[in-house]
């Protein structure tokens, strides 16, 4: 694979950065330092990519980058357990990383999704947000906006503040616009509850796949194994999780935070395009209301069209096969005509 | 013992192998040609609206069964994962079973078809088709293969027009709705489908895919692209995996009167096996199936789980009802080798055989 060209330029360069950072990027990972930087394997991947991504076909951009993503993940997390400040030094105790990790879960699930400290643990830890990871990334296609815009609107404090300034009953001539208004801060707060709670929601599958995680590795040690790469210790938490992901999903409690999510996402965008539709109809513009009616009667008619060529078709075939008896009938010499016709007649009308 | 014990210096090898696979696997993607799927030839035989039907034609040194063979798929996701590539193909397989096979591709539902009902997908589009494939071949009747949710839009047909169906065959097809591990069907009961389907008009391929994929968050979105990076030296595997990253993704818009049906009478009330399904001025009795049934299901299926599939079995008036198991998963049955070889032909085997 020596000739393939640029890769392995880069590739002993890329590994002595490695070994140079590896001290500073170890007590980062850790999160004994602050904020949480890109090591220099990551950065290096990334001007990488930079130069070469434009040449790429889109799909193999997209499908490039989710390795990449993924790569970074199990790295970073092999890094915490790796540890080491320098090659030969012992690696840290397993059982406190785990100790730490459970304790930044538990943080973060404590805190709501859009804190500082989750923020930072999404980057940290973002295996654990996969699922939510998915909702934000389908949330933003599904807005107007880039990203999951309604998650951070109302932050903690400014919430209380907001809600009291909405509480003020609408008056005079803009009273119904005020009650929309209020509608919509209560629709948000409704939808950061319901992101709060499917949030929370995975913090405990992240805390008890950590539990899981350190009874399969005593179990390890008792029976002599060692995860010694990094790829084996991903492969171990990724069944480890999803393990314990499917365990909770099944239950009543899931389908309820995940229904409540998708209910309150799609309550503040109905009431948004319904404010929309309002100032469309002031200015005399077509509304989404008006087009979803005459949608629903374009295709009545289509309906109704499409039933009538049908049975127009049938006649047209009936006639036909009608005009070719009759045809027979001329056709065949009066001799015969009685002991043919019958036989085509009835064969018409089957 | 320690159970963990990753050296750093084994991690720094680790990181370089990965990152030379991917300096691999892009060079193999930007010498790859482009991404083919649909792969065994084709003709359009009949267009209404965004809808195709093709038919495939056969081998002409293979006798081909008189009776013409109807794919209906799904509406989510495409019909090419049938076809997906030579050596994986279930329509080429078919066509070496000796079927004259024809599928119906449904195209890509836009805002004008919003208010396309289940009515006007069974009773009018799947019936048009039938009726052009019946005309074209010149038989009566027709065999019908659904597929999953296609599946139960040819039980909901054949139930409705059993005149015109001599064979109907289900694969991976849901019949019971709310089997315990159905976890599709646990998700969507909390669902208002109704606020879901007037906020969107039609509902958005992307929330679908967030749904399949949340089936199993940490393995299809995360560990299945580190795997990846192992056969990127491999172009073949590369591209294959490319071609089902491709249809992963492919997913239609859903017509939101037809999915706001489709959730609330098959999930929410699971009409198949409660009945309750109105699709015009009539009601789906799957008791009206008299014609032979093929029910085929994967034993590892997470989107339809086998109980599912089999709850089929004593819900028809067919005399002639038969099941195929296969050992794999929901798209494993189209596109493993092991699916090759055993499901066409024992499709082919059982039709040719009525």
């Amino acid at each position: 694979m020596s000739d393939r060209g640029f890769w392995d330029d880069n590739l002993q360069a890329l590994q002595q950065n490695y070994w140079e950072s590896w001290s500073r990027i170890s007590r980062k990972a850790l999160g004994t330092e602050t904020p949480l930087q890109k090591n220099p394997w990551e950065m290096a991947q990334e001007h990488w990519w930079q130069a070469v991504s434009p040449a790429a076909p889109e799909i193999a951009k997209a499908f490039m980058g989710r390795m990449m993503d993924q790569g970074k993940q199990f790295f970073r997390m092999a890094e915490l357990f790796a540890g080491s400040q320098q090659p030969g030094d012992a690696a840290p105790d397993w059982t406190e990383v785990l100790d730490r990790i459970s304790a930044s879960l538990g943080a973060a699930g404590g805190e709501g999704a859009a804190s500082e400290s989750s923020e930072r643990l999404y980057k940290m830890m973002g295996f654990w947000v996969l699922p939510l990871d998915t909702w934000q990334r389908m949330a933003s296609l599904l807005s107007i906006l880039p990203g999951d815009l309604f998650r951070n609107v109302l932050q903690n404090g400014a919430e209380s503040a907001t809600e009291r300034l909405f509480s003020v009953p609408g008056l005079g001539y803009s009273q119904q616009e005020q009650a929309h208004l209020q509608e919509l801060m209560r629709l948000i707060r409704g939808y950061q509850r319901a992101l709060h709670e499917y949030s929370q929601f995975f913090s405990g599958i992240g805390s008890e796949s950590v539990e899981r995680l350190r009874e399969t590795f005593r179990r390890k040690a008792v029976n002599g194994e060692v995860t010694d790469s990094a790829r084996t210790l991903y492969d171990t938490w990724v069944r480890t999780c999803e393990a314990v992901y499917g365990e909770h999903v099944m239950t009543p409690d899931f389908a309820g935070v995940n229904g409540q999510l998708v209910n309150a996402a799609m309550a503040v965008k109905h009431h948004v395009g319904m404010m929309v539709d309002e100032k469309l109809g002031s200015l005399n513009l077509p509304t989404r209301r008006e087009l979803r009616t005459l949608q629903s009667r374009i295709q009545e008619n289509r309906r109704e069209n499409k039933r009538l060529r049908s049975e127009l078709e049938v006649l047209k075939e009936q006639v036909a096969n009608l005009t070719s008896v009759k045809s027979v009938r001329r056709a065949v010499p009066a001799g015969t005509r009685r002991k043919t016709v019958p036989k085509q007649k009835s064969g018409v009308e089957s | 013992m320690k159970p963990i014990d990753i050296r750093p210096e084994k991690l720094a090898l680790e990181m370089a192998d990965y990152s030379r696979k991917l300096g691999i696997g892009v060079e193999n993607l930007l010498h790859a040609d482009a991404v083919e799927t649909g792969v065994t030839p084709k003709q359009a035989v009949y267009r209404e609206d965004k809808l195709t039907l093709y038919r495939y034609p056969g081998a002409d040194n293979i006798r081909q069964n008189p009776v013409p063979l109807l794919i209906v798929y799904a509406l989510v996701n495409r019909p090419y994962l049938t076809d997906i590539q030579e050596d994986r193909s279930t329509v080429r397989n078919l066509l070496a079973e000796a079927q004259d096979v024809y599928l119906i591709d449904w195209g890509y539902p836009d805002g004008a078809d919003c208010c396309l009902t289940l009515d006007d997908y069974i009773n009018g589009y799947i019936d048009r088709c039938v009726d052009v494939v019946r005309k074209q071949s010149g038989q009566e009747k027709i065999n019908i293969l659904g597929i999953c949710q296609g599946g139960a839009f040819s039980l909901c047909y054949t139930s409705l027009h059993q005149e015109k169906v001599k064979n109907l065959i289900t694969m991976v097809t849901p019949v019971d709705f709310q089997t315990p591990d159905n976890l599709l069907s646990a998700w969507v009961q909390s669902i208002d489908i109704d606020l879901l389907v007037d906020t969107l008009g039609n509902v958005p391929g992307e929330l679908l895919n967030w749904t399949f994929l949340s089936l199993k968050p940490f393995s299809l979105t995360g560990q299945k692209y580190v795997n990846m990076v192992d056969l990127l030296e491999d172009e073949a595997k590369l591209k294959n995996f490319l071609r089902m990253e491709k249809w992963i993704f492919d997913s239609p818009d859903q017509a939101g009167e037809s999915f706001r049906q489709f959730i609330k009478d098959f999930f929410q009330n699971n009409g198949l096996i409660n009945g309750g399904i109105r699709l015009g001025e009539r009601l789906v009795d799957l008791k009206n199936i008299t014609c032979p049934v093929l029910n085929v299901y994967a034993e590892q299926d997470h989107l339809v789980p086998p109980d599912a599939s089999r709850a089929l079995s004593g819900l028809t008036g067919t005399t002639d009802y038969s099941e195929v198991a296969f050992p794999g998963g929901h798209i494993g049955i189209y596109v493993s080798g092991k699916a090759q070889k055993t499901i066409p032909p024992a499709i082919g085997r059982w039709l040719n055989a009525r």
